[in-house]
Order: C-alpha cells, then structure tokens, then sequence
C-alpha cells in the first residue's frame, strides 16, 4: 500500500469553493482531460442535520503502459464518488473509490475543503488523502502497479488543483460581471 | 457543466445542473436546506435516462455491489 498525501490553500471563501467544486470538470477546467464524465446517481439532504450528500460517477480515461492495460482491460475507468456538504459545519467531505480495475489496484481517496484556520472568510484549505493498492501474486507487479498509480495520482492531482483554480477565477469573474450586470439594470 | 457518459442525457443533465447549482447558492448555502421540487423533477428525469444507460452499459450492478460493500460511500480504504 502507499499513501498520497497533500494539502494547499485556495484564497477563495468555503462558500465559493464549495459551489465552484460542483462545476470542478466543466469546460473551464482544461488541465483535468482525463475525466471525461460526472453524473450524478443520486442526492439527498438529511432534514435534521441540512448535510447534503451526493453520490456520483466520474467516468476516467487515460492513457497507461501497455502492461497496465492488458491486466485492467480498458482505458475507461469508472469511480464512485460519495460527498457529504455540512454546511453548518462548513465542510465537503468528498470520498471516492475505483469501480473498475478494483481487482487490481484499489485507489481510494478522501478531500476535504474548510475554511482556512487563519483566515476563515476568505481562504479555503483543502486537504487529500489516498491510498493506492495493488493486488496480485507476484510483488513485483504490485509494485511496479502501485509505482505508476502514485505517480499517475500526483500528475493529476496537480493538474487538477490548476484546473480548480481556473475554475474558481472564471466564477468569481462571472459572479462579479453578474454583480456589475445588475448594477448597470438598477 | 460536465457531460454525462450517455450523451442522449446530456441535455436532462444540464438543466437539471443549473437547476442544482442555483438552488444550492442561492438557497443551501444561505441555510434554506430544504430540497427543490423544482429540481427534483428534473432530477427525477435525468436518472430515468441515466439508469437506462448504466444498465446497457453494465455499470449499474457494479454500483449497486458498491454500494453494499461500503453504503456511506467509499470508506473503502479509510474504514
């Protein structure tokens, strides 16, 4: 097994964060190509505690060596995400697991994003925790699976933290020319 | 928005999206925690599509077995 770890600060408040989260794969986002789809499978809010919690599919393509391809079968890769938004609390707590390929390497992650402890009303921290492993008779191809995945999982974890804040400038951009649109009405 | 894996819902989706999103500024994280009916029915449209597609293409018993193995949703490793 290994384990991935990360942590960084957004200079955006939790509540933009948590919405712009929602648009995290849109077409503003041009770093993270390897996700190809998010559907949401299903969403409810507890009435007593006001956490919300989606369930999600986020349909993965990439590109892997040869090898990889041949014990997993696809470059298609489906992963099950579950989130829970406590919005009193002012957390997203997101988990995910592969779907597919599980028989071979098992690559779990959780994110959370709260506000940031020095400056809670204007920056976000985000934290990520995975643990990637392989399984198999042979140690070597453990390893040498569980070696790609890290690497693989760190290549997109930054892309994905670059695409993320693209996102976030673009709406923060838009909810400002919104602002200034219904200004320019009054 | 993203696209759906089926592209014959992509159009649900992205009303049902933007409904979501909207809801979820303006109402949720203002603390009107009570879901949209107006959303729900869209919702409720996109997941017939969308179920109809997960089952053609094999993926909605890989869900559902998901689902039993961790129902709080991928505690998979964390548990």
């Amino acid at each position: 097994m290994r384990v991935f770890e990360n942590t960084c600060t957004f200079d955006y408040s939790w509540a933009n964060v948590s919405v712009a989260n929602w648009r995290k794969y849109c077409a503003w986002n041009t770093q993270s190509t390897h996700v190809i789809a998010v559907d949401t499978l299903d969403r409810t809010v507890d009435p007593h505690t006001g956490i919300l919690r989606s369930e999600r599919l986020i349909t993965c393509k990439q590109n892997a060596p040869r090898w990889l391809l041949k014990l997993t079968g696809s470059e298609v890769s489906y992963v099950r995400e579950v989130s829970e938004v406590d919005v009193r609390n002012k957390t997203v707590t997101l988990r995910s697991v592969n779907l597919t390929g599980s028989n071979i390497v098992s690559v779990s992650e959780t994110v959370v994003y709260s506000p940031h402890p020095d400056a809670p009303d204007t920056k976000t921290l985000f934290t990520q925790d995975a643990s990637i492993t392989a399984y198999g008779a042979f140690s070597r191809i453990c390893n040498a699976v569980e070696e790609w995945s890290v690497e693989r999982f760190g290549q997109n974890a930054q892309k994905g933290r670059m695409g993320f804040e693209a996102v976030l400038e673009m709406s923060a951009k838009a909810f400002r020319d919104m602002k200034e649109g219904n200004k320019e009405e009054a | 928005m993203s696209a759906s894996l089926a592209p014959e819902c992509s159009e649900r989706k992205e009303r049902y999206d933007t409904c979501f999103i909207n809801w979820y500024s303006e109402k949720y994280l203002r603390g009107s925690t009570a879901p949209s009916p107006e959303c729900e029915a869209l919702f409720k449209e996109y997941k017939t599509c969308l179920n109809a597609a997960l089952k053609e293409k094999g993926i909605y018993d890989m869900i559902k077995e998901a689902r039993k193995t961790s129902p709080n949703g991928g505690s998979g490793g964390a548990a």
